[in-house]
């Protein structure tokens, strides 16, 4: 078991290491010179030559790049063009919007979708569960603006239940925190859910017709027990997996989500980054999430023998 | 068949009591199969639905000079921010321009985006599934790598790329592409292996057929069928993220009139006149729901083991 951690977290080095290069090299593999279209189209060359001393253009790639691992392992990600100031220090500016988005979203998702996947299979073929599979199918289609637009337009403008944009600090309440990142958090979980529920629904769909679900049927026990007691605990372990993977579309549709609702989170630092052409301050901020998705998905990984204590390494 | 028409309760001769068509062999009832046009709509109602409305708006993209629109970048400062009516279908935005023409055209980079992601995605995906399942010492690396692209989320890549490049369709198109490409590696290669194992690409190896042979005769007509539906959900999936890519300002050019960028034109005034944001909204749901119905349609009706969502 320890040896399976050990290898287990082993492991994730190489992609991390794979996800760094990548990052680092993206300012080589972008055709035209970077530093040009960094400085934007007014810029003297004088500019463009700053720039790219700053990003270390004109140095050799390997050098630059051990100092740059070396910088973050330090936590330090850089100093933005813009602002000058370090790239990790407006990013943990911000990251309370961000992670208060995320966490609300992952909460709501997981207990509506489950339920929903549960239901689904249960029912399976009749009009709930097509109902239902529909409703997946369109969670997949509706971009996550859309379906903010559509909720800010009905909730915050017309019936005037919530506010429209905007966020509260958690430090001034639970109520008002709550109440700006609810239409937030089911615009960027609808996608999320409809993931979750199709694959709690398919999970479901193949535990039901095992023999211990029979017997437990046979021995007079209640549907629901049948369900959440024998049946949700043997899929578990599929559905926490595409819960830890769909992380990444909570990750990407928070930029969106956050310009939708005017949150003041990462997600706006970085459209606010694209638009100055900020590049450290992108880099840092791809580098992160992804290394926060690829430990999410380490976690998960780890915790399946605690899910299905079958699971034996 | 011979075993069912020699069956003795087939055979028995008719029973006085009990009516026996005697010029009716077969016991199953005969099932009726509808063929045509219409069986097919009958049998697969996700790839009717689907199919049709991506032809339908295929043929807005390819048609929308003769729709009943005009010049989408037309500037008319005294014609702003006009509700719909029957003069302006879709009203017009915040500098004149008639909305439903910009939406008519706005087909056009949605559905080319979606369709060369989904060409370029599957063509590369396909070469490094290949060569990694072929390959086996390349495989590690090649697969930690793919690992290492798809830790990225997708629209966090796709961003990252196109902060570094001017914002043209053909770099959005790269840039989605990049991201995509893992996905479909990822599933050639399992498709890949597990051929690999089948009895006949043995049999194939120990006749000393060559692997250019295998791969051409036996791997690839076996890929095209989990593939053709893994590129529609790429195709759907670049469609969202074109968008969104272009919604935040980092996608297509402004000049160029995409879904994206009406609804990005529209988030300063959306609150009053919503309807620029709604149009443009409706026709990019519409068009990635017709393309996922096609995709689980096609994925149900060509096997449905293969491929899984992801």
């Amino acid at each position: 078991m320890l040896s399976y951690v050990i290898r287990r977290i082993a492991a994730t080095v190489p992609v991390m290491v794979v996800v760094a290069l990548f990052v680092f090299s993206l300012l080589y593999i972008a055709p035209g010179d970077p530093a040009a279209v960094i400085a934007g189209d007014q810029a003297t060359p004088a500019d463009v030559e700053r720039i790219r001393q700053s990003l270390g253009l004109d140095r050799p790639f390997l050098i630059r790049f051990g100092e740059w691992v070396w910088q973050i392992l330090h936590g330090d990600l850089g100093t933005s063009i813009f602002t000058n100031l370090p790239v990790s220090a407006m990013i943990a500016q911000r990251i309370e919007p961000t992670l208060s988005l995320m966490v609300v979203t992952l909460l709501v998702a997981v207990s509506v979708a489950v339920p929903i996947g549960v239901v689904a299979a249960w029912k399976a073929d009749t009009l709930i569960d097509r109902v239902i599979m529909v409703v997946a199918v369109l969670g997949f289609s509706v971009p996550v603006f859309v379906v903010g637009y559509l909720l800010a337009f009905v909730f915050a403008l017309e019936l005037d239940w919530l506010p429209v944009q905007g966020y509260t600090p958690l430090r001034e309440g639970l109520w008002p925190w709550l109440e700006n990142l609810i239409l937030p958090a089911i615009a960027l979980g609808f996608v999320y859910i409809a993931l979750i529920a199709r694959v709690t629904r398919a999970t479901m769909l193949e535990v039901l017709q095992q023999d211990y679900i029979r017997t437990a049927r046979a021995k007079g026990m209640g549907e629901s027990g049948i369900l959440f007691l024998h049946a949700l605990k043997n899929a578990a372990v599929p559905i926490v997996t595409v819960i830890g993977i769909g992380i990444a579309l909570l990750i990407g549709g928070a930029v969106v989500t956050e310009t939708v609702f005017a949150i003041p989170g990462v997600g706006r630092l970085t459209v606010d980054a694209i638009l100055r052409r900020d590049y450290p301050v992108i880099q840092g901020i791809v580098l992160l999430f992804s290394f926060v998705y690829v430990l999410v998905n380490l976690a998960i990984d780890l915790l399946y023998t605690v899910l299905d204590p079958r699971i034996r390494y | 068949m011979t075993a069912l028409v020699s069956d003795p309760l087939v055979a028995a001769p008719a029973r006085a009591d009990i009516a026996v068509a005697p010029d009716l062999p077969d016991i199953m009832p005969p099932v009726r199969v509808r063929r045509g046009f219409v069986g097919f709509v009958c049998r697969h109602p996700a790839i009717a639905v689907g199919g049709a409305l991506v032809l339908a708006m295929l043929f807005v993209a390819v048609f929308a000079p003769w729709l009943g629109t005009v010049d989408p970048t037309a500037l008319a400062p005294a014609q702003r921010t006009r509700e719909p009516s029957a003069l302006y279908w879709f009203g017009t935005d915040m500098l004149g321009r008639d909305i439903y023409s910009r939406v008519l055209f706005g087909a056009r980079v949605s559905l080319a985006v979606g369709f060369c992601v989904a060409m370029l995605a599957s063509l590369a995906g396909l070469l490094i599934g290949l060569t990694s399942g072929f390959v086996r010492w390349a495989d590690g690396f090649i697969m930690r790598v793919m690992d290492g692209i798809m830790s990225i989320p997708p629209i966090l890549l796709a961003i990252a790329l196109m902060a570094l490049t001017r914002g043209s369709v053909g770099n959005v198109i790269t840039a989605i592409t990049i991201a995509e490409i893992p996905r479909v590696s990822r599933l050639v290669r399992s498709v890949v292996l597990s051929l690999r194992e089948q009895p006949y690409v043995d049999a194939a190896v120990a006749a000393g057929t060559r692997t250019p042979t295998i791969i051409l005769r036996h791997i690839l007509p076996n890929t095209i069928a989990p593939m053709t539906v893994q590129a529609t959900y790429v195709c759907a999936s670049a469609m969202i993220i074109e968008a969104i890519l272009s919604f935040i300002g980092a996608g297509t050019p402004p000049t160029i009139p995409s879904w994206g960028n009406i609804m990005a034109e529209g988030r300063a005034l959306w609150q009053v006149k919503p309807y620029i944001v709604f149009f443009p909204a409706i026709f990019l749901s519409a068009t990635v729901l017709a393309v996922n119905l096609l995709g689980d349609g096609m994925r149900d009706a060509l096997d449905p083991r293969m491929v899984k969502r992801l």
